[in-house]
């Protein structure tokens, strides 16, 4: 349950920054015995800390980290991953080469004899697909730079 | 920069990740103090504190590649300090802020266990029982209030690193600080 003195109150915070700012500059006491309260609190927390971390706390985080594997996957793990799209690659083209003569010749014969009109609505619709896909990338992109701010 | 993003921090990213050597020693230097603040202030025990800041530093290492230089490095290194010591006391089933009951007890009661409030005046022990008294206090607020005014950082990026809203953080400030006080006025004579 809060109590009735919890509730933020614009005045005490002012006077609350007020006496972090005094004690940043180290200014003279002024004689407002709220802000000497407040200046001895502040005091309090911008002390360091009792204990630290070990003076050579950084090389040894250095030394495990060049031990563990990085970005989130170990070399044989890529290494695996390229064989596996080389081997794909290879496996397609060798297919294609087989067969694409015959496809080609097979689509063909479906599609309807070239037409001017035709290809200029096709081109067009292509065209504010590929529009439409940029405008709205830019618009989320916006959104993500205000969400940070 | 105005928003805590410099130059340095981008070369030094591009080091680590460019698998320059040192350069992953040097951003551990660079950020451990701020990690330690984040990590100590939310884990009581010093041990376990060490640890989980190496952790955080491992994770660091290993999800670098993720940072996109969309906030300064500093936010997001004590990101994954803070997450990582959030865990933590949840897992031990530690209590992160205030529960709505611990809110309503003034900090001298929870405090007069250890030390007497009417005696001493002066300075050092006015401060020894102020630390005391910050010790007491929820593992979250002495977070938000060290990173204040310890390491000096902006509410934002505190919003950033405990994934508070920065009106939440400024209520946090101002009631830790109000009952730090409130609790000072007894040994001090200040009218609360």
């Amino acid at each position: 349950m809060n109590t009735p003195t919890d509730h933020f109150d614009e005045r005490e915070w002012r006077l609350q920054e007020r006496a972090l700012r005094e004690e940043r500059l180290a200014s003279a006491d002024g004689g407002d015995d709220g802000i000497a309260a407040y200046r001895k609190v502040v005091r309090a927390l911008r002390e360091p800390l009792p204990d630290a971390l070990p003076a050579d706390f950084a090389a040894n985080v250095a030394a495990r980290a060049a031990c563990a594997p990085a970005r989130g996957d170990s070399r044989v793990e890529r290494w695996l991953l390229r064989a596996l799209v080389a081997a794909f690659a290879a496996s397609a083209l060798y297919v294609v080469a087989n067969d694409g003569g015959d496809w080609l010749r097979a689509s063909a014969s479906l599609l309807p004899a070239a037409d001017a009109t035709a290809l200029r609505s096709w081109g067009l619709a292509l065209g504010a697909c590929i529009a439409m896909t940029w405008a709205l990338g830019r618009m989320r992109e916006g959104h993500g730079h205000a969400a940070m701010r | 920069m105005d928003d805590g993003r410099t130059p340095e921090d981008r070369a030094l990213v591009t080091a680590v990740l460019g698998g320059e050597p040192g350069a992953f020693e040097r951003l551990v230097r660079d950020y451990q103090g701020l990690c330690w603040h984040i990590v100590r202030r939310m884990v009581r025990d010093p041990e376990d504190a060490r640890e989980l800041c190496q952790e955080a530093f491992l994770r660091v290492h290993q999800c670098l590649h993720q940072y996109r230089h969309d906030a300064p490095l500093k936010a997001w290194i004590g990101q994954v300090a803070y997450s990582i010591a959030k865990r933590h006391l949840e897992r031990k089933r530690i209590p992160v802020a205030d529960s709505a009951d611990d809110e309503g007890v003034p900090l001298h009661e929870r405090v007069a266990d250890d030390f007497d409030l009417e005696g001493a005046v002066a300075d050092d022990d006015i401060a020894r029982r102020l630390h005391a008294a910050i010790e007491r206090l929820p593992p979250l607020q002495r977070t938000i209030l060290t990173l204040y005014h310890l390491d000096e950082l902006p509410v934002a990026q505190i919003a950033r690193i405990t994934g508070l809203a920065e009106g939440t953080l400024k209520s946090h400030l101002f009631r830790s600080r109000k009952r730090l006080r409130e609790w000072l006025a007894p040994g001090m004579g200040v009218a609360a």
